[in-house]
C-alpha cells in the first residue's frame, strides 16, 4: 500500500463519518424510554426539526460527562440533586420565562424548590417516588399490611415473607427509608440518627433475599419475589408485564404513611447549546398538559403538571404512588446531596452492614 | 499425538460450556414469545420483525458499523506500519507509545480523551469516536504483526533486496504477503474491539452519536426486551461471518503454527 492509497483511506473513512448538521435538530439527553414516542412525533411536525436522543441511565455519568466538558446538547432531564450540582458548575443556561408560558401548568408546589430557587434553570418533568411494591395475593394470604416501611424492616412481619423480600442497592435510598421509618426526615444528617438507620437494617438484612436495584421488575412479575422497596416506576411495570403475562395476580404500589422520597426530574438547557431557540421551544411544548400527559400514560410515572390531569388514564390517576394525596404530599421528600464527609461516613455504615452476616 | 485422558476430555468440556452456554441462551430466548424473557413462553420472530423497524436501534448498529470499519482499516494500516518499525528497529520509545494504550485503563483513555478533545473544540461524534478507537486499537494489531513478523524467515526480504527489489517493493511483494493473516487478525481484533467498547465510547460519543454498547446499556434500566437478544444474534452471526471469511483467505490464520513461513 503507498502513501496515496493510505491517505485516500484516511479521507475515505472521515467523509463517511462526516456528521451531518444541515437539518434544524433538537439534541435531548435523556433517560431512556422517558419520553413518549408520539410526543416527539408531535413536536417534529410543529417545530418541523428532528429530535435527536442521546441516553444515559444514572445522573453520574450526565454530571461526568458534562463536567468533562462534552457539548452540544440542548435540553437534558436531571434529577434535582444533580441539577443542582449542574448550576454549581456553571453548566446550565438560564431560562428565558416569557418563551415558556405554559410553566403555569406546573403545581406550584413543585416550584421555587432548594434545589434551584426561582426555577432559573430548571423546570419540573416526571416525577417517581422509592416506594413498596407488593404481590397483592401473597400479601392478603400472609395478612401484611402494604402502607408502612414496618413491613421491609421490622421482624416481625418479615418472618413471614424471610427470602421474598428485595431492598433497593442504594445506600442513599435505603438510610432514607430506614430514616423515614424511625421517624426522621429522609435528610437527616445526625450521624446518631444514621446509626439507628444503619442497626434497622443490619437486623432487618438476614430476612431479605438481595440488594436488588435491576432485576426486582422481573422478579415480582414472575412471582419469585413478593415484596421490594423500589422505585413507583417500576413497580407499575411490573404490573404491566404480570398483566401481560396473564399472571394469577397483580403487582402493586404500597405508599407508606411515613413518607418516602420523590424524585424529580428537570428540564434543563446546557450552557452553549446549539439551539437554545428550539430548546425553550420544546420545554414549553412539553408543559402542554396533552403531551406532558403521554409519558404519564405510558410508563406510569408521577407528573407535575396540573393541565395534564384531564388526559391521564383514570386508573393511573388514582395510584397513591404516582399522585399522593396532599397528607402524604407533605411527607415526601427529595435527597438532598450529602457533603464529603456524610457521604465518607455513610459508605463505611453501608460498607458494614454489607459485609455484616 | 498424546493420547487424552477422560480428565482432559472433562475439563475441555466444561471450558467450552462455560463459553457457549451463555450464548446459546442468549440466542433461543431471542425467539421467545414473552416481552418480559424470563421464562420460555414459545417460539416467535416478533423480535426480528421489531428490530426490522426500530430505527433507534438501527441508526446505532449503522454508526457501530462505520465506526468499527474506518477504525479497523486505519488502525490495521497504522498498526502495521508500527509492528514492522517495532521488529525492523531496535526502538525503545515507540513500542512504549503504541502499547501503553492497551495498558492504561480505559475509563483514563477516555475521560482524556474527550478532555483532549474538548480542548481542541473537535466536535464529539462519530468522527472523534473513530479517532479514539483507532488510538486504542493500533497496540494491538501492530501486537499481531510484529509477532507474525518474528517468526517469519528474515533470508527472504534479503534475498528479493539481493536481487534488486526497492525496500518498497520487497515490502510490498515478500514482506507483506507473508504477514497477510497476521494483518488481517489484528484487523479482525479491531473491529472486533471496537464494535463492542463501551466505556471510551461512551465519553467521546458526542450529542446524537449513539453506538450499539451504549443503546444496549442504557435500555438495561427498563426495557430490557428479547430485542436486545435479537441485536446481540445478529451481532454474533456477523463475527461468525468474518471469522469464517478469514479462515477461507487465510486458513493459516486460527492456527498457531507457523507452517505458512516456512
Amino acid at each position: 500500500m503507498n502513501g496515496k492509497t493510505f491517505a485516500l483511506l484516511v479521507a475515505a473513512s472521515f467523509a463517511l463519518a462526516a456528521p451531518a448538521y444541515a437539518k434544524d435538530e433538537l439534541h435531548l439527553y435523556n433517560w431512556n424510554n422517558y419520553i413518549a414516542p408520539e410526543t416527539i412525533k408531535r413536536f417534529e411536525d410543529t417545530c418541523h426539526c428532528e429530535v435527536i436522543q442521546t441516553y444515559y441511565s444514572d445522573n453520574d455519568e450526565l454530571l461526568a460527562k458534562v463536567a468533562a466538558g462534552a457539548k452540544g446538547y440542548d435540553v437534558m432531564v436531571p434529577t434535582s440533586n444533580a441539577v443542582q450540582t449542574l448550576i454549581r458548575g456553571g453548566q446550565l443556561m438560564a431560562i428565558d420565562k416569557t418563551a415558556i408560558p405554559n410553566l403555569k401548568n406546573i403545581d406550584p408546589a413543585y416550584l421555587n424548590t432548594a434545589f434551584d430557587p426561582g426555577n432559573r434553570y430548571s423546570v419540573p418533568y416526571a416525577m417517581s417516588t422509592t416506594i413498596i411494591g407488593y404481590n397483592d395475593v401473597k400479601m392478603k394470604e400472609l395478612g401484611l399490611p402494604t402502607d408502612t416501611w414496618a413491613v421491609i424492616f421490622d421482624p416481625k412481619y418479615l418472618v413471614k415473607v424471610k427470602g421474598r423480600v428485595t431492598v433497593l442497592d442504594s445506600a442513599n435510598e435505603l438510610f432514607a427509608a430506614a430514616l423515614k421509618y424511625l421517624g426522621y426526615s429522609a435528610n437527616d444528617v445526625d450521624p446518631k440518627h444514621w446509626n439507628e438507620a444503619a442497626a434497622v437494617i443490619r437486623k432487618a438484612k438476614p430476612y431479605w433475599a438481595a440488594f436488588n436495584a435491576s432485576s426486582y421488575i422481573k422478579e415480582l412479575t414472575v412471582g419469585n419475589i413478593w415484596l421490594v422497596h423500589g422505585y413507583s416506576n417500576d413497580i407499575f411495570q411490573a404490573n404491566q408485564d404480570a398483566e401481560a403475562a396473564h399472571r394469577p395476580f397483580h403487582i402493586l404500589q404500597g405508599m407508606p404513611k411515613e413518607g418516602a422520597v420523590l424524585a424529580v426530574d428537570n428540564m434543563v438547557i446546557q450552557k452553549g447549546a446549539p439551539r437554545p431557540d428550539l430548546a425553550l421551544k420544546f420545554i414549553n411544548f412539553v408543559l402542554v398538559g396533552r403531551n406532558s400527559a403521554d409519558l404519564t400514560n405510558l410508563i406510569g410515572s408521577g407528573n407535575p403538571n396540573l393541565d395534564a390531569m384531564k388526559y391521564i388514564k383514570p386508573e393511573i390517576l388514582k395510584l397513591p404512588a404516582v399522585f399522593p394525596p396532599k397528607d402524604i404530599q407533605a411527607k415526601l421528600e427529595q435527597l438532598k446531596d450529602l457533603t464529603v464527609a456524610q457521604r465518607r461516613l455513610r459508605n463505611k455504615l453501608w460498607t458494614e452492614i454489607k459485609a455484616a452476616k | 499425538m498424546r493420547k487424552s485422558g477422560p480428565w482432559l476430555w472433562a475439563s475441555a468440556l466444561v471450558a467450552y460450556a462455560f463459553l457457549y452456554v451463555p450464548l446459546a441462551i442468549v440466542v433461543v430466548y431471542s425467539f421467545n414469545d414473552s416481552r418480559l424473557n424470563a421464562e420460555w413462553v414459545g417460539f416467535t420472530l416478533d423480535w426480528y420483525r421489531k428490530l426490522a423497524g426500530d430505527g433507534a436501534m438501527i441508526a446505532a448498529a449503522g454508526n457501530s458499523l462505520v465506526i468499527g470499519i474506518s477504525a479497523s482499516v486505519v488502525s490495521t494500516v497504522l498498526g502495521t506500519m508500527a509492528g514492522v518499525a517495532m521488529h525492523r528497529y531496535r526502538l525503545r520509545v515507540l513500542p512504549l507509545l503504541i502499547l501503553a494504550p492497551i495498558a492504561i485503563p480505559e475509563i483514563l483513555t477516555g475521560v482524556s480523551l474527550l478532555i483532549f478533545f474538548v480542548m481542541l473544540n473537535v466536535t464529539l461524534g462519530l468522527v472523534s469516536v473513530a479517532i479514539a478507537h483507532i488510538t486504542f486499537c493500533i497496540g494491538f494489531v501492530a501486537i499481531v504483526v510484529r509477532a507474525r513478523l518474528a517468526g517469519m524467515d528474515e533470508t527472504l526480504t534479503e534475498a528479493a533486496r539481493d536481487c534488486g527489489a526497492s525496500p518498497w517493493n520487497a515490502f510490498r511483494y515478500v514482506t507483506l504477503p507473508l504477514i497477510t493473516p497476521g494483518v488481517i487478525a489484528g484487523a479482525l481484533m479491531a473491529f472486533t474491539l471496537s464494535i463492542d467498547d463501551f466505556v471510551i465510547t461512551f465519553f467521546t460519543a458526542g450529542a446524537g452519536t449513539i453506538t450499539l454498547p451504549l443503546q444496549i446499556y442504557s435500555m438495561i434500566k427498563i426495557s430490557v426486551t428479547p430485542e436486545v437478544n435479537a441485536v446481540s444474534t445478529l451481532l454474533m452471526l456477523l463475527t461468525l461471518v468474518l471469522i469464517v471469511t478469514a479462515a477461507r483467505i487465510s486458513p493459516t490464520l486460527l492456527r498457531s503454527t507457523q507452517e505458512s513461513t516456512s
